[in-house]
């Protein structure tokens, strides 16, 4: 398992890249969205949910925490459900 | 060929079911692993004190990011993504003990800490050029305080690269033992990971 873990990882294209590209276009969007228009409600879930996949993407991939410790990776991954939710609710203000 | 590290060494202090026989395997170290949650407890209460203070100043937090160079803030958060993979992918060079392909990509994430950098400085000059300063509203406050900080965390952190960079040409990481750069990685990856929580509060959401 960890052998080929290892060997997609080091693919000229494997998925290590593709997370990349996914995560740079991810960021633009959220961009346009803060440039384009006010920070409505579907703005805010909208940029919420992108910060919370995100974050998801370089705990388990980046950060390698999907196939090792699940209490590191629940508590990381709380993190990015708590504080994204908190933009949410910040919308209501 | 690949050899899955050995486990840490528990403290004896925890339930069994957060042992990494039962948990899982701790990428890195428990030392270095102390030190991200409470890096990410600090972070936190920089978020808490970003929302009371939004809740408290809504206007002043709407009108805030509209004054910020906003490039420059896309430019570091693609910068940061970007190390993060470099970082990754001299992980999975070292567990083929392709020390030359991991070095490699150690410098390209260390060049990567240094452009951030650069990026930063140059934006707070552009801002105090703009006249705004720590002391110009609440949301220049909050920006100051959680960027700055967060300049400290990658200045110090491009710094520990350099050091793993050093013990790696000192042949004292290999496919087999690799923890202490691990270490480093998963500290590497914590830094972008505040970074991609700092960057819509505080460039993106009006």
């Amino acid at each position: 398992m960890k052998a080929i873990q290892v060997m997609k990882n080091i693919k000229a294209m494997g998925k290590l890249e593709y997370f990349l590209a996914a995560l740079i276009v991810i960021t633009l969007f959220n961009t346009f969205l803060g440039e384009q228009f006010s920070s409505t409600t579907v703005v805010c879930i909208l940029i919420a949910l992108t910060v919370t996949y995100k974050g998801f993407v370089v705990i388990d991939h980046f950060m390698e925490l999907k196939h090792a410790n699940k209490n590191l990776r629940f508590l990381m991954k709380c993190y990015f459900v708590i504080f994204p939710s908190l933009i949410i609710v910040s919308a209501f203000y | 060929m690949i050899k899955t590290p050995p486990l840490n060494k528990s403290l004896g202090i925890f339930p069994k079911s957060w042992s990494e026989k039962n948990a899982g395997r701790i990428p890195g170290n428990i030392p270095i692993w102390v030190g991200i949650l409470s890096e990410l407890t600090e972070f936190a209460l920089f978020f808490v004190a970003y929302f009371v203070a939004k809740f408290y100043y809504p206007d002043i937090f709407s009108q805030g990011p509209q004054n910020l160079h906003t490039s420059l803030g896309v430019a570091n958060t693609v910068v940061l993504l970007t190390s993060s993979y470099f970082m990754a992918k001299a992980m999975s060079f070292i567990r083929i003990n392709d020390k030359i392909k991991c070095e490699r990509y150690l410098w390209l994430a260390f060049s990567c800490g240094c452009i951030y950098l650069i990026i930063k400085t140059w934006e707070f000059h552009w801002n105090t050029l703009q006249g705004f300063s720590a002391n110009t509203n609440e949301f220049f406050t909050v920006y100051y305080y959680m960027t700055f900080n967060h300049f400290i965390h990658v200045g110090w952190a491009s710094c520990a690269i350099l050091w793993v960079i050093f013990r790696l040409r000192s042949g004292a990481y290999s496919a087999q033992e690799n923890s202490g750069l691990e270490a480093l990685a998963v500290y590497w990856h914590m830094i972008d990971l505040m970074w991609i929580l700092i960057f819509p509060l505080v460039y993106v959401l009006r």
